[in-house]
């Protein structure tokens, strides 16, 4: 099992986790555009033997709005093969009692709906885009440092992903802002987490040594997923840069052009 | 002081060390007077984001002391000369009243950020904007990485969250211009011409100020006003030169002791 890599590997998997922004599509104006291959491979991956989940740090919409965009962009996938942080931290909110102040993008408001925000005693922040104002961002701050345990939620750590006009600043951006202004460290929730990964294998019944994660972003996908057990592969879409390739703590188990070329290698490799 | 050169300039805090708000410190003016009096250059150093040295003279002024335009070093002289020095064309995130500090630098295309605090500028696009120039290899240059300030309704964050996010996002470091940094305090005394140790410090802030111009080679004095809490003193290693009651008195002690 040791000696087997990149894409030997895929003869003996039993289950692919797939990001998604800058995996399947690329997110910009409107719904964004699908990244080209994606789509088919996707419907190959389902029609094989192996089981499939998509694994998420979207935090802009919920996960309903969301997938309804995918199914508009072509692809075959339901919600319950999405796993995504909001319902996470919604499942650690009501398990430690903490009331919540969001500073998270409007239309992911609804997933917050059964859960107690008033008289905050901690903040949670996701990819709040454009509301990521100074205004917003020091009302958090004034929670935080108002609290005398200040507790931090961040959804993903992400620092920048690629829309279809440029790169833009991601989650934990604004997460270490707030982490230096108020001396703490925050708990991140989502990709690269290793709860979250094991949420997804366990929900699939699987050991990690049988999964392999593919992404674009090699800290939180890759490497997130290689420090739970799982391979993890790399694609040269979305956020990828060079750079990527020869970065000094993460390496990947492959690199490949783009979802369609790593479905290719691993049908290839398992004969179908 | 053993192995040290004749005192030739002494630095001077602004906030906190000669004035508290609209408030000068008691018998501040008639020292800064006497200190004039002695054979040793007089600079005020101060780490401000939001205030050109215009608006800091006419408080100054406006309480009496007598001080001019060009003995004022701040951390936005600073980092205009840091700009001239390597020729950079910055993107500059600081407030409207900060802006006059930087007349005749060249912004047309810029390559390099500069961050000091501007609540108006620190929103999604511009960040962006900034994030993409330090990802293309645009050097981004902090005035300086307070935490918070006190504001009248509140604290608010200051610029280091936004400089840390930055620095996060594009895996590099941020070139800090204002106090504590070694340099600050180098450019300060630069048209003095002296070197560090012939200079003092004097100052509320026990790390940027007191450390800062120690760590530079200088000695520090601080004095117990302004932001100054009980035990300050003992939070650097090596401890200020003197700790003093307030700014007359380290006049006092400079006058006879290392004149």
């Amino acid at each position: 099992m040791a000696a087997v890599g990149w894409p030997g590997c895929a003869k003996s998997l039993k289950g692919v986790l797939l990001d998604m922004c800058g995996v399947l599509y690329d997110s910009g104006e409107g719904d964004g555009v699908a990244i080209a291959g994606s789509v088919e491979a996707v419907k190959r991956l389902k029609a094989s033997d192996l089981q499939l989940r998509f694994c998420t740090n979207e935090t802009q919409a919920t996960r309903e709005a969301f997938v309804a965009k995918l199914r508009r962009l072509g692809f075959d996938i339901s919600v319950s093969e999405v796993f995504s942080p909001a319902p996470a931290a919604i499942a650690i909110l009501k398990e430690r009692g903490l009331r919540p102040h969001l500073l998270v993008y409007d239309g992911l408001l609804p997933e917050f709906d059964s859960v107690d925000k008033t008289n905050a005693n901690c903040v949670v922040i996701g990819d709040a885009a454009e509301k990521f104002s100074y205004q917003n961002l020091n009302e958090a701050f004034r929670v935080l440092i108002g609290l005398e345990n200040p507790v931090l939620f961040s959804l993903g750590q992400g620092r920048y992903y690629k829309e279809t006009d440029g790169l833009k600043l991601d989650v934990g951006v604004y997460m270490k802002a707030l982490e230096y202004a108020c001396d703490l460290k925050a708990e991140v929730i989502g990709k690269p987490s290793p709860m979250f990964f094991q949420s997804v294998l366990s929900d699939m019944g699987l050991q990690p040594h049988e999964a392999l994660m593919i992404g674009d972003d090699l800290v939180n996908d890759v490497g997130g997923a290689q420090s739970c057990g799982m391979k993890g592969v790399q694609v040269r879409t979305g956020k990828y840069r060079l750079s990527d390739e020869k970065h000094p703590t993460v390496t990947a188990d492959g690199t490949v052009d783009n979802l369609a070329q790593a479905v290719d290698m691993i049908l290839n490799q398992r004969g179908q | 002081m053993a192995g040290r050169r004749a005192l030739k300039a002494v630095l001077i805090d602004l906030s906190g060390t000669l004035h508290i708000e609209d408030t000068a410190v008691p018998g501040a003016q008639e020292a800064l007077n006497r200190l004039r009096q002695a054979s040793v250059a007089v600079k005020f150093v101060t780490n401000t984001t939001k205030e050109s040295k215009r608006i800091l003279l006419e408080r100054l002024q406006r309480l009496n002391f007598d001080l001019q335009e060009k003995e004022i070093f701040t951390s936005l002289s600073a980092a205009r000369s840091f700009l001239e020095q390597k020729q950079h064309r910055p993107l500059l995130l600081v407030e409207d009243s900060a802006l006059e500090d930087f007349t005749g630098i060249d912004t047309s295309e810029p390559n390099a950020v500069v961050i000091g605090l501007a609540p108006d500028h620190f929103n999604y696009q511009t960040l962006n904007k900034a994030f993409r120039m330090i990802l293309d290899g645009a050097p981004l240059i902090a005035i300086h990485k307070a935490r918070y300030y006190k504001r009248k309704d509140g604290l608010a964050l200051g610029p280091g969250p936004f400089v840390t996010g930055l620095e996060y996002a594009t895996d590099c470091k941020a070139t800090v211009v204002g106090k504590p940094e070694n340099t600050f305090f180098t450019q300060a005394l630069s048209d003095l011409g002296c070197s560090p140790s012939e200079a003092v410090m004097i100052g509320d802030d026990a790390r940027d100020d007191v450390g800062g111009a120690q760590n530079a080679g200088m000695l520090g004095i601080l004095v117990r006003t302004g932001k100054y809490r009980e035990g300050d003193e003992k939070k650097i290693n090596p401890p200020p030169h003197l700790t003093c009651t307030s700014f007359p008195e380290a006049v006092e002690h400079i006058l006879k002791n290392l004149l």
